[in-house]
């Protein structure tokens, strides 16, 4: 069995990683630790009733779970097999309790695609990524395709970007890859300053591979060997755990010097900004991250 | 950490790793699998029913039978255990009774591979609203 324990900013702030540290020592003392792995996962996007433990394989959903409910978890759910039905996530509209995720009105009709690996894989620990396929597409690149291939399958995919633009992505690395340059950068705009908007955080937190992969990608494409992330110093926890991703892919050779055994080259560097609205803008944004006042060019 | 050198070597890794996540990829999709459910309350503890269980886990893996196994409470059936609930896809559950690690090889060999009943049926008197 895997227990799934929300490490997200949301659920960290109420406390998930005692609940994380009881279930380690509880399990331990009864012996089953070796039976059951406690995994500190992503965000589950249900901030609202956190921390949040789900139980794998039946998908138990546990809401708003104190440290102390951890022992009733472990002797019942974990031992027993019986749930338990205060934690379990209540429907607001009958209120009953719902046996599992699957059965939840909130996770019924999302199919994940960005967020796919999030609150899924330990974020921290680059192989759960690896073992869902996380840089099998950098690799088809580097092996079996040329720049000007990934660029015209960007562009049959359809991708756009999210920011309201919605420029197409092909488009946009085409224009790069054409320009010349002496040194070309691919930037991850991180900069995330909308109210109540935490895309960026999310997927940072929950799935720092994939970002780390999609740079590179775009990188071999354009012809930049160096990346650079534009985040807000604010995102403490998603800058952590970006840095163990960069770490272990250049562990792995998956960034860095001949990734892949291949002769591309291409590592990433983090720019830090002060929270300013106005610095996602994307002119506004370079001027921050090379020193200047951090406007757009008018 | 020796480096990955090549799309092939990330490829065995991925296969060599993704034992790692089998509970929770399963869990995506349980309805597609076979589903064992193993009462797992005193009278089923106390039978035997996690060494059955623990069994019946390996072997299934080592026939490459896709299932989730899950631990319940007490089916109601103290006089037969250890029981088990087994839901292949499409077909309506069945209880065994007196499972012990013969006839857990048994359910795997015949009934779930083959379609074939084993011994230990328990008719099944209750049904779950949870649909």
């Amino acid at each position: 069995m895997h227990v799934l324990i929300c490490g997200g900013t949301g659920c960290k702030s109420s406390n998930s990683l005692q609940i994380i540290e009881n279930f380690h020592n509880i399990l331990k003392e009864k012996g089953l630790q070796d039976e059951v792995q406690v995994i500190k996962t992503g965000c589950f996007g249900f901030c609202e009733k956190g921390p949040i433990v789900k139980i794998m394989p039946d998908n138990t959903f546990y809401t708003q779970v104190k440290p102390e409910d951890v022992r009733r978890i472990v002797e019942e759910h974990l031992v027993k097999g019986r749930k338990v039905p205060e934690l379990l996530y209540m429907n607001p509209e009958n209120k009953e309790h719902v046996s599992d995720s699957k059965h939840m009105d909130f996770y019924k009709k999302q199919i994940r695609i960005a967020l796919r690996n999030c609150g899924f894989v330990d974020p921290e620990n680059i192989e759960e990524s690896i073992a869902r396929g996380g840089y099998e597409a950098l690799a088809k690149c580097l092996s079996e395709m040329t720049p000007e291939q990934v660029i015209a399958e960007m562009k049959a995919s359809g991708l756009r970007g999210r920011g309201g633009a919605g420029f197409p992505t092909g488009l946009k690395w085409e224009l790069c890859a054409k320009n010349k340059a002496d040194q070309k950068y691919v930037i991850c705009n991180a900069d995330e300053g909308d109210p109540g908007a935490f895309m960026d955080r999310s997927i940072l937190e929950g799935d720092p591979n994939s970002i780390v992969e999609a740079m590179a990608i775009c990188g071999y494409a354009i012809g930049a060997t160096k990346g650079l992330v534009y985040i807000r110093a604010e995102y403490p926890l998603a800058i952590d755990r970006l840095k163990i991703a960069i770490n272990q892919a250049r562990e792995y050779g998956l960034l860095g010097e001949n990734i892949l055994g291949s002769d591309f080259s291409f590592d990433i560097e983090l720019r830090y900004g002060a929270g300013a609205f106005v610095c996602g803008e994307e002119t506004a944004l370079i001027h921050c991250m090379v020193g200047q006042r951090g406007v757009p060019t008018l | 950490m020796t480096k990955v050198k090549s799309l092939a070597d990330l490829k065995a890794m991925r296969e060599k790793l993704q034992s790692t996540l089998d509970v929770r990829e399963k869990a995506e999709n349980p309805e597609s699998l076979v589903q064992i459910k193993v009462a797992m309350a005193t009278c089923g503890i106390a039978a035997g029913a996690k060494q059955v269980m623990e069994h019946m886990m390996n072997k299934a893996s080592e026939l490459g039978i896709a299932a989730v196994f899950t631990q319940t409470g007490c089916m109601g059936y103290c006089h037969a255990e250890p029981t088990l609930e087994v839901r292949v896809p499409g077909k309506d559950p069945i209880v065994f009774g007196h499972v012990d690690n013969n006839r857990a090889d048994e359910i795997l060999t015949k009934y779930v591979q083959n379609g074939e009943l084993v011994e230990g049926i328990i008719p099944v008197n209750y049904e779950t609203i949870d649909k």
